[in-house]
């Protein structure tokens, strides 16, 4: 794990983070045919429509506006909401932590949950308990968000039987088991869908591992079932694992954002929905950069654990 | 003199006519005689995103519900629609009704200390008239020719015609008062601190998901407010909304969706609210350009429309049938008429009349919300169709419908709450010089016959007046407005004190206070 | 061809699929004549029943029939959601056959720019060109080929990298063969069977990301009887009759897991490595 190999692929995220930028800003300024046309539909005055070019300064030659726009940037400026006139970095950024919170506790409730239940279904595959696991993975991961949240909404939050609160956003700082309760629909809407995902694959490369050279070796060397599970298979099969866990970042990055919007969670998904129903441009390009950046973070520190672990573990 | 005007109407709504139309809301309102209990914290939930906290730059329900909470205007709205002294103490008039005098009441200061004036007053007033400061309520204030400080702090409003109903025009949602200097120097400021002399003081504001306020212990009224602190609570997810009221994480909900009501008020420890009202859904027109410049067309829509099935479909039976005029039986000068019905092959007549014999495309817009203007457009959609009407629906984001479509589209789903009088509702929407002039209808009989009502003096007089304007509308149909709605809201029950009232805009939340029961927050 | 078919449907997955696949045909090619009533008629006297003789799966808030909305809406769910993935899989597979087989320094930046794309979530991408190009069912399907484009691109590339250095692709240049034609005659029906596992995964994403644009009210518009549209509307009355929103959830869920299915079962069969 040289510095030279954290240092090309620290560059590597930067490269990426530009053209991010690139995409996104492409999309929603230069993209529209008029992007005041866009933010103030077909019926504006003229009047009103020089006054946002004007203001966004969308007269411009297209690389002056983007680069106008990613100065701004670096030097910790991502301009004002078009809708409120304050700041948008600071409301993108607190937004963010709390969608991590979400997160993170979401990819806790998998790794628990999800890891298990994949070796436990590949142990006995074939067999009723693998049947009934791999049908709770299909069904899993062929769920919209929104079905899946409106469902557990409909189930749990009504009145009868009221098991958690339908949204709210508790800060767990003020009070952390109001706050998870709180968050418990939103957590286990995304958690089921992930599990659903990650179950899978766990159970497939536990297959595929169980079943190597190596593993097979250790059977006969008489090492017990669970040495082998534990010392062979399960770190084996932990390098895939985290693969998937980094690829599910971008399912919860996806999956979070229907989700905060149903359980009105005041995360940085429901922030996009927001920006984009109000046409606020400058708030959707700080979220988008914001939001797909931090995937290519989670990836790259993936990517670093892979390599860190497979080195480690490979040949035991 | 003014109280002219308000004995009469005082008079009017002491009748039996007019105590069954608003209900059992009206002694509730008279009464003050139990002891409230101070202190607590109230939640209240909005759907919409109060975005303008300035509050001379106000539309939304959401936002007037803020600026009554943090700011005060010369008068307010009362129970019957009469104005009440608010920063204006009292008020006197010339005889020919054209020049005003506000006495403001001594000691009221804003919550940074500094003390009100006439100044301010003045200023703030100014402000909204003025074009550059782009305040929806600019045309609402009435005919105002000038105004400016009187003798002993006074506030001297001159209008250009007799205009009886000044007080009430100064109860607008957004003739608030705030101090002169920020107002004329650094209106922005207003964007995000309010500086008022409101009930409450603003702690914080996150206009997406949370608005905080607590007690202004130097409100001018002493006695209240009884609340410590209210939570405005934003949920965009009318939903999660009513179950947070179920689960008691809310305790007033300001907008109940008419399918939720009898599951939610029939829910343990909530009462429901109902309330009469004005407020209304219509299917705004261009009557500027074609196709709905011909008055055939728009004859030939209206014609299309079963109005007691739209009631259960978009009103779930919660409201009263509209036959094209914005007037119902909450106001006071309401014309009766026979109701609309629907009649499919005349319509199919008139459109071919009008030159559209193999029938006409055309796009309604509906933002969507609230809901019902969705369920509105399809149901237009779906029953205009046998006369030939091919309706696309198009929905849209509110803000997205206010900012593109509203006031400037051809043919889209409007919305509006009651108005305190017909005047104010006709100047509102439909006279060539209102301020939301989005038919344009412009039709210079109706303009006069709005123009004669406002300077008559006498009731009968001005009643013919309105009833012929109500007639104008009915027969030439510059909208078509189908359905009226009844005010539905919910409250937990150990909330004291609190009303829906029909006007829609004004919520009284200083006289709420907490009974036995309410959790300790 | 009869031969894939026969292995797929041994398998209990393919079988599955393969069965649900045929229902949703069926539905597809003759929803519309199947269905008892017109999607968008309104029965006044009907509004939100539970299922019935009369109404199979009920009636939603206007009293339109569920069965007959399902069968009509399969139709633009499925379609859409197909055209989309289809236009992803040509768009992306071209750049990244292309692309893998110049190789070098072309292909470092082509896949610069495939990575970034795919820094940035599917639903996110689509939300940023459906808002610039309308919200409308026909740009969401856009939007939707938009956005899986990268990712097919990605297979493609990754899939003709490992051909490419075969024995037969070389002796097709060493014959003199122009790149086009090695592209095309050699590579292209080697990458087939990766790329067609890839794609019918696809259309599973495809119907949930169509669905829940819909959802979000920037896809399909009312009254299109579009089933992620149906669990939008149907939430406001979700506790007077469950019914219209399980109807139209399990509805795109099932079609989801046909695909899903499908998709795992084809790799099985497709790929001998795997089992």
């Amino acid at each position: 794990m040289s510095l030279q190999y954290i240092g090309k692929r620290l560059f590597y995220l930067v490269v990426t983070a530009f053209v991010v930028s690139m995409i996104v800003f492409g999309i929603t300024q230069i993209l529209p045919a008029n992007a005041a046309v866009m933010m103030l539909g077909e019926y504006a005055t003229p009047d009103a429509l020089a006054a946002v070019e004007e203001r966004l300064g969308l007269n411009r030659p297209v690389a002056v506006q983007y680069l106008d726009w990613v100065w701004g940037i670096l030097q910790g400026d991502m301009g004002n909401s078009l809708r409120t006139d304050l700041p948008v970095g600071p409301v993108v950024f607190e937004a963010l932590g709390r969608s991590l919170i979400l997160a993170g506790f979401a990819l806790l409730s998998v790794i628990v949950i999800a890891i298990p239940l994949g070796v436990f279904a590949a142990l006995n595959r074939g067999k009723k308990g693998d049947l009934f696991a791999s049908f709770f993975s299909y069904v899993g991961i062929s769920m919209p968000e929104f079905v899946l949240a409106t469902l557990l909404l409909v189930v749990l939050s009504r009145p009868e039987i009221g098991l958690f609160p339908a949204s709210g956003y508790v800060p767990l700082s003020e009070d952390f088991f109001k706050g998870l309760w709180h968050i418990a629909l939103p957590v286990i809407t995304l958690a089921i869908i992930l599990t659903a995902h990650v179950m899978r694959m766990v159970r497939s490369e536990m297959i595929d591992t169980l079943q190597s050279e190596f593993v097979i070796a250790a059977k006969m060397r008489g090492l017990s079932k669970y040495t082998v599970l534990v010392h062979h298979a399960l770190r084996n099969s932990l390098l895939p694992t985290i693969t998937v866990l980094a690829l599910d970042v971008g399912y919860l990055i996806g999956g979070i954002i229907v989700v905060e919007e149903i359980f009105a969670f005041p995360g940085v998904g429901r922030l996009l929905i927001v920006a984009v129903q109000e046409r606020d441009l400058t708030m959707l390009q700080a979220g988008a950069l914001v939001m797909s950046v931090t995937y290519s973070l989670v990836n790259l520190f993936a990517d670093m654990a892979y390599a860190y672990l497979d080195r480690r573990i490979q040949y035991d | 003199m003014t109280r002219i005007r308000k004995l009469d109407r005082r008079k009017f709504f002491s009748t039996t006519a007019a105590v069954s139309v608003l209900g059992l809301t009206i002694p509730m309102w008279a009464s003050q005689a139990f002891a409230a209990k101070r202190g607590g914290t109230l939640r209240i939930s909005v759907n919409t995103s109060p975005s303008k906290l300035n509050p001379l730059l106000q539309r939304l329900s959401s936002e007037y519900l803020l600026g009554e909470l943090l700011y005060s205007g010369l008068v307010r709205l009362g129970p019957n629609m009469e104005a009440v002294p608010d920063l204006a103490e009292s008020w006197t008039s010339s005889a020919d009704l054209t020049v005003w005098t506000f006495k403001l009441r001594a000691g009221a200061k804003f919550h940074n200390g500094q003390a009100v004036t006439a100044n301010d007053v003045v200023t703030c007033l100014r402000a909204i008239l003025d074009k550059k400061t782009g305040s929806p309520g600019r045309r609402n204030l009435g005919p105002i020719d000038s105004i400016n400080e009187g003798a002993g702090g006074t506030v001297v409003i001159k209008t250009k015609v007799s205009y009886g109903d000044l007080p009430i025009a100064m109860a607008y949602t957004t003739a608030k008062i705030a101090p002169a200097d920020i107002v004329s120097n650094d209106l922005e400021r207003l964007s995000r601190e309010a500086i008022g002399t409101g009930p409450f003081k603003l702690v914080s504001y996150e206009p997406d998901r949370l608005i905080v306020v607590e007690k202004n212990s130097d409100y001018f009224l002493p006695e209240y407010p009884y609340l410590d602190r209210v939570e405005v609570m934003v949920f965009p997810d009318q939903a999660a909304e009513m179950a947070a009221l179920i689960s008691g994480e809310v305790d007033v909900a300001l907008q109940v969706p008419p399918a939720e009501y009898k599951r939610v008020s029939a829910s343990s420890g909530i009462d429901g609210m109902r309330t009469k009202s004005g407020r209304f859904i219509d299917i705004v027109m261009a009557n500027d350009r074609p196709p709905f410049n011909d008055r055939r067309v728009r004859e030939a829509l209206s014609l299309t429309l079963d109005r007691q099935a739209m009631i259960d479909f978009v009103a779930e039976g919660y409201g009263t049938q509209g036959n094209d005029v914005p007037v119902n039986e909450a106001y006071r000068h309401f014309r009766k008429v026979a109701d609309k019905k629907p009649d499919i092959a005349k319509a199919k007549k008139l459109l071919a009349e009008a030159g559209y014999p193999n029938g006409i495309d055309l796009t309604l817009v509906a933002s969507v919300k609230p809901g019902y203007r969705k369920t509105l457009a399809v149901t237009v959609r779906e029953m205009a169709k046998a006369a030939g009407f091919n309706i696309k629906v198009e929905t849209m984001p509110h803000g997205t419908y206010l900012k593109q479509v509203w006031k400037k589209g051809d043919f889209y789903v409007g919305f509006y709450n009651m108005q305190p009088t017909e005047d104010a509702l006709f100047k509102l929407l439909f006279t060539s010089d209102a301020a939301w002039n989005e038919t344009r209808w412009n039709n210079k009989d109706f303009d006069k016959l709005v123009e004669s009502a406002r300077t008559t003096t006498d009731v009968a007089e001005r009643s013919k007046l309105y009833k012929d304007a109500q007639k104008l509308m009915s027969d030439d149909i510059p909208a078509l407005v189908p359905v009226f709605f009844d005010l539905l809201g919910a409250k937990r029950n150990y909330v004291e004190n609190f009303h829906l009232h029909p006007r829609g805009a004004t919520f009284s939340l200083e006289k709420v206070s907490l009974g036995s029961g309410a959790p300790k927050r | 061809m009869i031969d894939i078919l026969k292995r797929l449907v041994k398998q209990p997955q393919g079988l599955i699929g393969a069965i649900l696949f045929s229902i949703l045909a069926i539905a597809i090619i003759f929803g519309p004549m199947i269905a008892p009533y017109d999607p968008e008629t309104f029965h006044f006297g009907s509004r939100l029943n539970s299922p019935s003789l009369d109404f199979w799966m009920g009636t939603d808030q206007f009293g339109r029939d569920i069965f007959s909305r399902l069968l009509w809406g399969a139709r633009s769910t499925i379609t859409l959601s197909l055209l989309a993935t289809l236009m992803a899989t040509v768009i992306g597979c071209t750049i990244g056959v292309i692309s893998g087989y110049i190789g070098g320094r072309f292909d470092e930046i082509v896949m610069r720019f495939i990575d970034a794309a795919m820094a940035i979530p599917n639903l996110l991408f689509s939300l940023m060109v459906v808002t610039v190009l309308g919200s409308n069912a026909t740009n969401a399907m856009i939007a939707i080929g938009i956005a899986f484009t990268p990712g097919m691109a990605r297979v493609a590339r990754s899939v003709t990298l490992s051909v490419r250095t075969l024995d037969f692709v070389a002796a097709a240049d060493a014959r003199g063969e122009s790149g086009l034609w090695i592209t095309a005659r050699e590579i292209t029906p080697n990458i087939l069977a990766s790329v067609i596992v890839e794609g019918t995964i696809r259309v599973a994403f495809a119907i949930m990301l169509l669905a829940t644009l819909s959802f979000l009210g920037l896809g399909a518009q009312p009254p299109a009887p579009e089933w992620g549209l149906m669990v939008s509307e149907a939430r406001e009355f979700m506790f007077k009759s469950g019914w219209t929103i399980f109807w139209p959830g399990i509805a795109i869920a099932t079609v989801a897991l046909t695909f899903n299915l499908l998709g795992d079962a084809l790799r099985d069969v497709l790929n001998p490595k795997t089992h």
